[in-house]
């Protein structure tokens, strides 16, 4: 299948999942759920990529998991933030905006 | 506190992999009915959705593959299981695996034991306190260079004075030993004396007792002594009340202060007995040069400073002495000092291991090539399955670090068995041997060169076995002869192998002619049937008539002896046992003092010396007993060799001429040449002859010299036969005299080659490794390119080529890999044996003999390597090979 994510910049996807847990804990399929409809469709997530993701953000202590029933009462991995992913992500998104605001500022000189 | 977590999530998918395994399948599972309730809530029928989200999510195998693969343990994991299955091909084929790492082992081992022949040597730090600080210091005239010694004058100017230095300190200078006597038999103890700082400048404190304080080595302080461990055991019965105690070295009572550990050695190669306390009462001249000078820098002090300090120090000393040279510093690390006659030797002997090392790497990297084309169907299955060619080259890596690490510990073991026996059989005279071992920078060492061994000699077949098509060789992996690609690879492996084998050979051909060279040099006197001893007379023999008097008596005793020809005594011996050099002036050539010292060998020999030893007269005479020579008006009178007479005479006949000896001076007295006797060599085998000059032992000012002499004599018999009578003879005289260092002439020539004999029977050791190693390469390729062969020999048979043509095409092939290697081996032999040029006697570095001998040699095992597979080609039944599928 074409993978959407191919377009994503090394690493993005780990601060998106990060941002997306940022409102309230969250399981695999909500997240990506979440990121395809807030990007309108321009990312779409496959389980590929979300799951190593996952693990990788649990072992570095970002996100922290536990099992909880979902609306449909079904059993599912719910994920949420700690305190240092919301650290994490602030530290992130502050360094994004410098770099896109002097992307930005290339691309229009 | 991350790494912590990760290790321990890690560590839980390690061993519970069945909990980690069901969390991820549970978690997937609810994304894929999570997703497809989704897609039924939008509208979508159940079954569409499913199939939908299917496609959407891909193979579940291959996500759970990639959440696997993020964490380290699935690194862990992977290696574990190519180790398992390394491990199970290694059972599989025990020729192909005992060989290799055999070969490996050879090669490691003794890499191992160099390198920690190397690293305690060489590399590891002198065992002192801060011993980067530490520094040996020598005083010389302007264009010498290295550390040479110094004289009372300089070290006493230099003590006061410096600033540089935290401590500073002399001990005498060559190998010292004392007469010990009142502790039993008497007998000579090894030992030195040393100025009050030796051993604070070192920083090393005794097992019990002190060391020397500071001003013990005024003129007028009692005389102290400190002892080694071993002396402490072996002579005074681990006695605990032995501080205090006396002893007598040399006739005086000395007191022991200390008593050093057994593995303290500085600055001998071997163990000492004793350090004595020396005295410096205030000198009369700046010679003689008999102390060798250390000093601890303190911190911050740069070399260049102290030795600023040293040449101020020694130019107020050339002042205080007005007619002696002028004299500048040198300072080097004091561990440079101490390696300085081996560093070079121990450096090629690492070069030339690592070259056989190389080989073995080589050679199992031919045998794993062999079998990587066998085990070509079983990658291509593992690349058509979905493995990447890197997951496979990794794999297969894995396998030959396998190899490589058991070859590695078997080697370790060969190490621990070499070093033993080296310490045990070596040559013993090498310094800092006991801080020799196996310890963790040389496993340290041992790890990489095994890892990277293994991935050496691992790449090229992991390569050429991962290469190419999937399709092909799957096809074609049973009877199809082998790729061009892995043929060409051979080759060139063996031609690299048969270069350095050869590299190998000649340095060790060169080495070996060089010592035959040395072996043969003409000593300048016959060393057969001479048997050779030192006796020192203790401080009882205080004046100069009893010195004489007790030789005298001796001498007359030893030649009246049955089977002794001639006995004589000299403060010298050949081959190396030097004691002095003195400077000259030779009548009419001025006294230029900053002219470069004319040095001569000097000693102090008996009258019938000449004659016990064998030196030929070559004009004028001998010294003889009835020379009048004792008194102080009477005339002085000097015999002299052939190379003063040939460098310093132009020609003339020397007898009658006249000379003065120390540093020039008009007012030293004149000296009359009566003879002129041949070269002698007193400096080693090797060394390029020099001035000598002979003086009689009962000469005025010479006499008091003549305390500690060296007893030759020459004996129709066997050698050791007379030894009993000598002690006997010595007793009558006085009881209380050792016979010390009894040897044979033939022994002390064969100890003064012990290292370059030692090196080289190993570079030849070395060499004849390489040669085997190679040998087995090239019949191991030439036989396996045989059996890949078999059809196409077949084929050629069948058409009519007849057993010859076909042995020959085999011959053929070998000869062209050995000539190519040969040919290389010899243009870079041309360059590198230029290293081996300070370790060879009297043989260029480019020998013809040794290069053309080496090559033939090489050249002729390897055809006979390429013969026996020739003959099997030659043998081959077309019928059979056609069928061979």
């Amino acid at each position: 299948m074409p993978e959407k994510t191919a377009g994503l910049v090394q690493g993005t996807l780990d601060m998106l999942i990060l941002k997306t847990l940022a409102l309230e804990p969250m399981h695999g399929y909500g997240i990506a759920l979440r990121i395809e409809q807030i990007s309108r469709g321009v990312f779409q997530v496959n389980a590929g990529s979300l799951f190593p993701a996952f693990r990788r953000l649990e072992r570095d202590g970002l996100v922290a998991s536990e099992w909880r029933p979902t609306e449909n009462n079904r059993h599912a991995k719910y994920y949420r933030l700690t305190e240092l992913g919301k650290k994490k992500l602030k530290a992130e998104t502050r360094e994004w905006q410098t770099q896109i605001a002097a992307i930005t500022r290339i691309l229009e000189a | 506190m991350a790494i912590l977590r990760k290790l321990v999530s890690g560590l839980k998918v390690l061993f519970r992999p069945e909990v980690a395994e069901k969390e991820m399948d549970d978690e997937l599972t609810d994304y894929f009915e999570e997703a497809v309730a989704a897609k039924v809530r939008s509208g979508a029928n159940p079954e569409q959705a499913r199939r939908e989200v299917r496609l959407e999510m891909g193979n579940m195998d291959s996500v759970k593959h990639e959440v696997r693969s993020a964490g380290w343990e699935f690194f862990v994991e992977t290696l574990l299981r190519d180790v398992h299955y390394g491990l199970r091909m290694i059972r599989r084929s025990p020729a192909f695996a005992s060989l290799s790492i055999l070969a490996i082992a050879v090669g490691i081992g003794a890499n191992t034991a160099i390198f920690s022949l190397v690293y305690g040597v060489l590399l590891s730090p002198l065992p002192y306190p801060d011993s980067k600080r530490l520094v040996a210091v020598g005083l010389h005239q302007r264009g010498e260079s290295g550390i040479h010694t110094l004289g009372v004058a300089d070290f006493l100017a230099w003590g006061d004075q410096q600033r540089s230095f935290e401590h500073v300190a002399v001990f005498s200078a060559g190998s010292g030993s004392f007469a010990l006597s009142g502790l039993g038999t008497p007998e000579t103890i090894p030992g030195i004396t040393v100025s009050a700082d030796f051993f604070s400048t070192l920083g090393v404190s005794p097992v019990l007792g002190r060391g020397f304080l500071p001003g013990e080595d005024r003129p007028q302080s009692p005389l102290v002594a400190v002892i080694s461990e071993q002396f402490w055991r072996d002579h005074l019965g681990s006695d605990p009340n032995v501080l205090n105690r006396s002893i007598t070295l040399d006739g005086s009572p000395h007191t022991i202060v200390g008593v050093m550990p057994a593995q303290f050695r500085f600055p001998a190669s071997k163990p000492l007995d004793v350090w004595a306390i020396r005295r410096f009462p205030p000198p009369q001249g700046r010679p003689p040069y008999g102390l060798l000078a250390f000093g601890r820098l303190k911190p911050g002090v740069t070399q260049q400073t102290a030795q600023a300090e040293l040449d101020a120090s020694a130019a107020r000393v050339t002042q205080q002495f007005p007619t002696s040279p002028e004299l500048v510093s040198t300072i080097v690390p004091l561990k440079q000092w101490m390696v300085r006659r081996v560093s070079t030797a121990l450096l090629i002997l690492l070069g030339a291991i690592s070259l056989v090392l190389l080989i073995a790497v080589v050679n199992v990297a031919n045998l794993l090539l062999a079998r990587a084309s066998v085990r070509r169907s079983e990658i291509a299955l593992r690349l058509a399955l979905g493995a990447s060619r890197a997951r496979v080259i990794c794999q297969l890596l894995t396998e030959s670090v396998l190899l490589s690490s058991i070859g590695g510990i078997v080697g370790l073991l060969l190490a621990f068995g070499s070093l033993k026996a080296f310490l045990a059989f070596g040559p013993g005279n090498m310094p800092r041997l006991e801080d020799v071992g196996i310890n963790g920078a040389v496993l340290l060492f041992t790890f990489a060169v095994c890892v990277g061994s293994g991935i050496v000699f691992g790449l090229a077949p992991a390569l050429e076995a991962s290469r190419g098509s999937v399709n092909h060789p799957l096809r074609a992996a049973k009877g199809s002869s082998a790729s061009y690609g892995a043929r060409r690879t051979h080759n060139a492996l063996i031609v690299s192998e048969v270069a350095l084998a050869l590299l190998l050979m000649i340095g060790s051909g060169l080495l070996i002619r060089s010592f035959l060279r040395l072996r043969d040099v003409d000593p300048g006197f016959r060393p057969d049937h001479l048997m050779t001893a030192v006796i020192s007379l203790p401080r009882s023999y205080s004046t100069e008539p009893q010195i004489r008097a007790f030789w005298k008596e001796f001498l007359a005793k030893v030649e009246s002896m049955p089977g002794v020809s001639a006995a004589g005594i000299s403060m010298s011996v050949p081959p190396n046992q030097l004691a002095i050099t003195n400077p000259f002036t030779v009548e009419g050539q001025g006294y230029d003092r900053n002219r470069k010292l004319q040095l001569a060998e000097e000693m102090a020999v008996s009258p019938d010396y000449f004659r016990a030893l064998g030196i030929p007269l070559v004009r004028g005479r001998w010294f003889s007993e009835s020379d009048k020579v004792e008194e102080e008006k009477d005339p002085m009178i000097v015999v002299i060799n052939e190379t003063m007479a040939k460098q310093y005479f132009n020609g003339q006949d020397p007898v009658g001429k006249r000379i003065q000896t120390g540093d020039p001076n008009p007012q030293s007295p004149w000296e009359t040449i009566i003879g002129v006797v041949g070269d002698v060599k007193y400096q080693g085998l090797n060394a390029a002859p020099q001035p000598t000059l002979y003086v009689p032992y009962n000469e005025n000012g010479w006499t008091p010299w003549s305390w500690q002499m060296y007893l030759v004599v020459r004996t129709p018999l066997e050698p050791k036969s007379i030894v009993p009578g000598l002690r006997t003879q010595l007793a009558s005289i006085n009881k209380d005299l050792p016979l010390s260092q009894v040897q044979t002439m033939d022994q002390l020539i064969e100890d003064s080659v012990v290292q370059e004999r030692f090196r080289t029977w190993l570079v030849s050791g070395f060499a004849g490794l390489a040669l085997l190693l190679a040998v087995i390469g090239i019949y191991a390729v030439i036989s396996y390119s045989v059996a890949q062969q078999t059809r196409e020999i077949g084929v050629r048979i069948a058409l009519g080529a007849t057993a010859g043509d076909v042995s020959k095409m085999v011959l053929g092939h070998g000869l062209r890999l050995a000539t190519a290697g040969i040919a290389i081996g010899l243009i870079s032999a041309l360059g590198v044996t230029r290293i081996l040029r300070s370790m060879l006697y009297s043989t260029s570095s480019t020998d013809l003999l040794s290069f053309v001998l080496t090559s033939a040699v090489l050249l002729g095992v390897a055809l006979l390597a390429c013969y026996i597979p020739a003959l099997r080609a030659a043998r081959v039944d077309p019928i059979v090979a056609l069928r061979y599928e």
